[in-house]
């Protein structure tokens, strides 16, 4: 019989789904959102049709991310500091340092090199740091988000943003656009200062090479580049770096189910019911 | 300004002995005590600070401390600080100071400026004092600076500031060469409060109570030191939640035979449930310790989350201020006060003599590394508390430290029989970040995944081992 894995990763501000049997089926990526929230039985119901399977053929289903509580038809629960590291250890054995750049949040998580985890350290208190920063600064400027990796590393002369909370970033940023200053410079400064800060986070946990950037982040050119820069080492990025909590919470589900089976043990699995939560 | 403003009322944490449960009623005692006090005007009333061995001084002279420290944790605890924080932002004090002192001060200000207990004060609130003793900068400079800013809104009420230092570590030199020198001054110090004492309260000293009060407080510390040790039973039947109730007669209490008595009663129940098996959490899976940092007094309840992952606290290093005596080799001396002095000092250097003979160790670090090993602890909470800047800066460096002997890979031992064994010495770790009683800095959310996190990470340690 087909062995079939879900794991769903509902984040600050995107759901992740993927669905696993030997390889990855399919996967899916939307917003999170307010309404989406209580809505995790939806983005099953997408990806679901997307792999071309029925929701009771899956054989584990593993949740994660700040909504993994939210989603009633999981078997099991994970946080997303073991799903990232399952997930990105499959893709790259010898990860040493994950930082998973969200948005709302960052996280640095160090493995010992067999994909075991030895340390994590994360930012949960400030928006600076975080997907959100480029976000409000995006905005500031008028760039669309995936315009300003792409135009920070244009930049021949980045500008040097001293603010490290959000809001006064934000409007040093317009005084300096009112200046004159190029948008690309401006967003080089962004990028830099927001490496900046994230290295100070994740040195805590003594960032060593291999170094995989998962999540958002890993999606922005100009933060990567800068973060290289800074670390003078090479990041290495997933194809689609959104997804790997996700895939980490599958395989998680996937390990669980054979653990099961070697050992002759009955396997706890929810009713396959798809139904949005009701606590919401 | 905001100064109604309640925060929400915290759920009441369970707790694991029944010592423990008893400590709010007697917090609460103390209170009513000091309000009654200050009405019947029988007996002299002193602001002061924990951790200054100075409490059978006061009791002898029938002062009634006032612990500042434990009113901003009760405000902390009842989330109710906000307003005394405000107040304090409202003065020009910055947030980042400690929250401890801006609560108290907050505090102080408001009731001066109303000439009553500003509205709604937690159990009562805290009373006027007569006059108010510090303790110099060792520890934490607030511990001195406080009572200078409060005394901004009571001039009238003075200061006395005792200075108890310590001999700092230096692993190639002998405390000891130096410690007659530091006896000294403390005694100096201490006789310095004794004056103080004799001439705000018009009495003089009893020598022969004070030292009967030294007595009783020196059993009382090997007592808790028994008492405490009993929790290296596993499962452990008491965790550092509780201990931060029982904290309560350490600190506050010392010197009276309420505390020993207590700590008698602790250690029955304590032996009871070892007799039975029965331990802080219902399945052990974890022990763990609490490495340092004040706690969030606003979220004890964390404790309880922890617990329901299967996770114990047998031991903690903060606020277990007594060490056994015995192991001490303090100088004899008849005069009360040169025994306390050699208590302060004997304390402060507990654990200099085993740092030394540890390579690379410092007395911090010692101390953690003696107590993983003899609780057999599974791995390290500690908690920066923003505010507190004594504790932030070391405990970073602690924790690198342990990670140069607790290392995620096997190592090799040689065993007493002159055999190699392959031992895992690994220690995860995590740091709580919030404050002591600031509910702004907190996101219970983002600290339960923290904690979920810890505990998977704990999990796959422990499937690793066995596998």
């Amino acid at each position: 019989m087909e062995l079939y894995f879900a794991g769903i990763d509902v984040g600050s501000s995107m759901t992740k789904a993927v669905i696993l049997n030997n390889g990855i089926m399919a996967s899916l990526i939307g917003p999170t959102g307010p309404e989406q929230r209580r809505l995790a039985n939806k983005v099953m119901e997408e990806v679901l049709r997307r792999a071309g399977i029925p929701f009771e053929i899956i054989t584990y289903i593993v949740s994660t991310g700040y909504g993994r509580i939210n989603v009633p038809f999981a078997d099991k629960q994970f946080t997303e500091i073991t799903c990232h590291a399952k997930g990105i250890t499959s893709l790259f054995p010898k990860a040493r340092t994950i930082i998973d750049i969200g948005g709302q949040d960052v996280k640095g998580i160090k493995l010992d090199g067999t994909g075991k985890i030895v340390d994590f350290v994360m930012n949960d208190k400030c928006a600076a740091g975080s997907g959100r920063f480029i976000e409000v600064i995006a905005d500031t400027l008028g760039v669309a988000l995936n315009q300003v990796g792409e135009l920070a590393i244009g930049s021949k002369n980045p500008v040097m943003i001293s603010n490290i909370c959000t809001i006064w970033a934000q409007q040093e940023v317009a005084a300096n656009l009112a200046q004159g200053v190029p948008i690309s410079d401006l967003l080089a400064g962004v990028h830099r200062s927001l490496a900046d800060r994230i290295i100070r986070m994740v040195h805590r946990i003594k960032v060593e090479e291999a170094v995989v950037v998962t999540g958002g982040g890993g999606k922005n050119i100009g933060l990567l580049k800068a973060l290289s820069e800074q670390l003078g080492i090479e990041i290495l990025v997933p194809e689609e770096p959104l997804i790997t909590g996700a895939l980490g919470a599958a395989l998680l589900g996937k390990e669980i189910v054979e653990k099961a089976k070697a050992n002759h043990l009955p396997l706890k699995i929810k009713e396959r019911i798809l139904e949005e939560i009701e606590i919401l | 300004m905001v100064e109604e403003q309640k925060e929400a009322k915290p759920k009441k944490r369970m707790t694991a002995t029944q010592a423990a449960a008893s400590i709010t009623a007697m917090v609460k005692e103390f209170f009513k005590e000091a309000l009654q006090a200050r009405a019947e005007g029988k007996q002299k009333l002193a602001y002061t600070f924990i951790v200054c061995h100075h409490e059978e001084i006061l009791r002898a002279m029938d002062v009634i401390p006032l612990w500042t420290e434990n009113f901003a944790g009760v405000c902390g605890a009842k989330r109710d600080a906000e307003r005394f924080l405000q107040r304090a932002e409202s003065l020009g004090l910055s947030r980042s100071l400690c929250t401890y002192a801006l609560c108290g001060i907050g505090f102080d200000q408001w009731r001066e400026e109303l000439g009553e207990m500003p509205p709604n004060a937690p159990w009562g609130g805290m009373v006027r004092p007569d006059f108010m003793i510090s303790s110099g900068q060792i520890l934490c400079d607030p511990r001195s600076k406080w009572y200078q800013a409060s005394q901004q809104f009571m001039p009238d009420v003075p200061i006395y500031n005792i200075d108890l230092p310590y001999p700092l570590f230096q692993r190639d030199r002998d405390h000891r060469e130096v410690w007659d020198y530091y006896h000294k001054y403390i005694v100096k110090q201490l006789r310095g409060l004794v004056t103080f004492l004799e001439e705000q309260t018009g009495k003089k000293m009893d020598y022969d109570r004070l030292r009967e009060l030294v007595d009783l407080s020196d059993r009382t510390w090997n007592l808790i030191d028994e008492t405490y040790s009993l929790r290296k039973a596993i499962p452990c039947p008491m965790g550092t939640g509780d201990a931060m109730n029982t904290m309560v007669p350490i600190n506050f209490m010392m010197a009276t035979q309420k505390a020993y008595d207590f700590f008698l009663n602790l250690k029955k129940e304590l032996e009871e449930k070892i007799a039975r098996g029965e331990g802080e959490v219902e399945n052990e899976k974890y022990r763990l310790m609490w490495g340092g940092g004040l706690p969030a007094w606003f979220a004890l309840n964390d404790f309880n989350y922890f617990n329901s992952k299967g996770a114990s606290f047998p031991v903690e290093t903060t606020y277990r201020m007594v060490a056994p005596l015995d192991q001490m080799d303090l100088p004899e001396t008849k005069d009360p006060i040169e025994h306390l002095a050699w208590r302060w000092l004997g304390f402060w250097t507990f654990w200099y003599d085993k740092a030394k003979k540890r390579p690379g160790s410092e007395p911090d670090v010692e101390h953690l590394i003696n107590w993983i090993e003899e609780y057999k602890i599974d791995g390290v909470v500690m908690h920066e508390a923003f505010s507190c800047r004594t504790w932030h800066v070391g405990l970073i460096w602690q924790l690198n430290q342990l990670a140069k002997i607790y290392k995620p890979i096997p190592v090799f031992v040689m065993g007493k029989d002159g055999k190699k064994e392959k031992v895992y010495k690994e220690l995860p770790s995590l740091i709580l970040e919030s404050d002591i009683i600031d509910i702004t800095s907190y996101s219970e959310v983002d600290t339960r995944s923290k904690i979920d996190a810890f505990i998977e990470t704990l999990e796959s340690i422990r499937l690793n081992k066995a596998a």
